[in-house]
């Protein structure tokens, strides 16, 4: 750890009395912060675990070691596409951003997935429920918080995602508003028929019913997700000159921050949620 | 990583080898998680399980803030700034930990279900 290494504090922000720009400053003040925040609610947890109630439900036999390993594996891989976007960034390589928060944000929806898919399957197979133990009000309450974290985090990728094709030439900033919010709406609406149509279709496989099955009661979802993929596809294309540069290091990576964090919080309750119920 | 080279082709190395290093700590990442997968099923005592568990995942922890998000690199006063929301959380998880672990805060549930166990028994 150097103080001196001036390789990363200069990308064009307004830095403080201690040579550390605003942005990144309130990020790592905001992530100590959550580190407390994250910190109760994990003990809160632990702490039910260690006098569990008579009637409470077996977690080995709930959990499933799998899923929870796939998740992880696909988070940190998210947290490498993030570290190396920031890296592309600094170097003015816009394209390469791009395709790195595309996989990060593809990679964030995955994890999303599985626990989507992990919810629904303990409320309706195992019968875990927010409210018919403490174990289920503290797991979900831990886990459900770091969800909606890292939703927030795919939310942030999308907006800095379309951000960086705003035009250079100020005159088209007007249209190109317009174009952006076309543009968010159209992987909001992709996401949420891609995640129905992959449930769907996991669901479709446990009941083992035939793929032209799945396909005609899942219609209007399929076709969504792949019109909503092709306009993805022509949006995604360049072709005029960008504001978006080195100069939006720092929002990259105030950003990175937030993402690795929910990465490092999720490493902890990987542990000390799942694996510790092995023992 | 030496931050005194400004000139490109140093800079040019030291963000080819940033690249590298960003990769291969990711495989890192990935291999101890496996590790830590295979680990629970291992028959060794309880304690040995769980500090290796924690040591591990404290060792995936650090990678991560030291290298994925520039700790290493950025100013000492970013970790200072983290390190201090940290060790609180860490005291409060610690303290939390050892005051309900006590055998006072059995809960009454808890005392009275013992309690008829014992009545059971003797009855």
């Amino acid at each position: 750890m150097s103080s001196h290494a001036a390789t990363i504090d200069h990308h064009h922000d307004v830095t403080t009395s201690t040579g550390i720009p605003n942005k990144k400053l309130f990020m790592w003040a905001f992530l100590a912060s959550d580190c407390m925040f994250f910190g109760a609610l994990i003990s809160t947890h632990l702490i039910y675990r260690l006098h569990p109630p008579p009637g409470s439900p077996s977690p080995q036999k709930i959990f499933s070691i799998e899923l929870t390993s796939f998740s992880t594996f696909i988070l940190l891989m998210s947290s490498l596409l993030m570290a190396l976007a920031v890296n592309a960034i600094q170097k003015s390589h816009i394209k390469s951003t791009r395709h790195n928060l595309l996989g990060t944000i593809f990679f964030g929806l995955i994890f999303l997935g599985c626990q989507v898919y992990e919810f629904t399957h303990f409320v309706h197979e195992k019968g875990l429920t927010l409210s018919n133990s403490l174990f289920g009000s503290t797991f979900y309450t831990l886990t459900g918080t770091h969800g909606c974290h890292v939703a927030i985090g795919v939310l942030w990728l999308i907006l800095m995602y379309i951000r960086s094709f705003k035009p250079a030439d100020a005159e088209a900033g007007r249209p190109w508003l317009a174009v952006a919010f076309f543009h968010f709406l159209t992987f909001v609406v992709t996401i949420v028929a891609g995640m129905a149509t992959v449930l769907g279709y996991f669901h479709a496989r446990q009941l083992h019913e035939p793929l032209g099955q799945f396909v005609g009661q899942n219609l209007l979802a399929v076709g969504t997700s792949i019109v909503g993929l092709a306009i993805l596809a022509f949006l995604g294309r360049s072709r005029v000159p960008v504001e978006f540069g080195e100069a939006n290091a720092i929002d990259v990576e105030s950003m990175g921050l937030y993402w690795h964090f929910v990465d490092i919080v999720w490493i902890v309750i990987f542990t000390a949620v799942y694996l510790l119920e092995y023992l | 990583m030496d931050a005194n080279t400004d000139t490109p082709a140093a800079n040019s190395g030291h963000a080819h080898s940033k690249f590298h290093t960003f990769v291969q700590i990711a495989m890192i990442l990935s291999v101890i998680t496996g590790i830590e997968i295979v680990l629970v099923y291992l028959p060794f005592a309880k304690w040995l399980i769980i500090s290796t568990l924690v040591i591990l995942s404290a060792v995936k922890f650090l990678f991560v803030i030291f290298y994925f998000m520039h700790l290493r690199w950025d100013k000492v006063f970013c970790t200072i700034l983290f390190f201090i929301g940290l060790v609180l959380a860490l005291g409060t998880v610690a303290a939390l930990l050892a005051l309900f672990g006590a055998d006072a805060s059995q809960p009454l549930t808890s005392q009275i279900t013992q309690a008829h166990a014992s009545a059971s028994l003797v009855g």
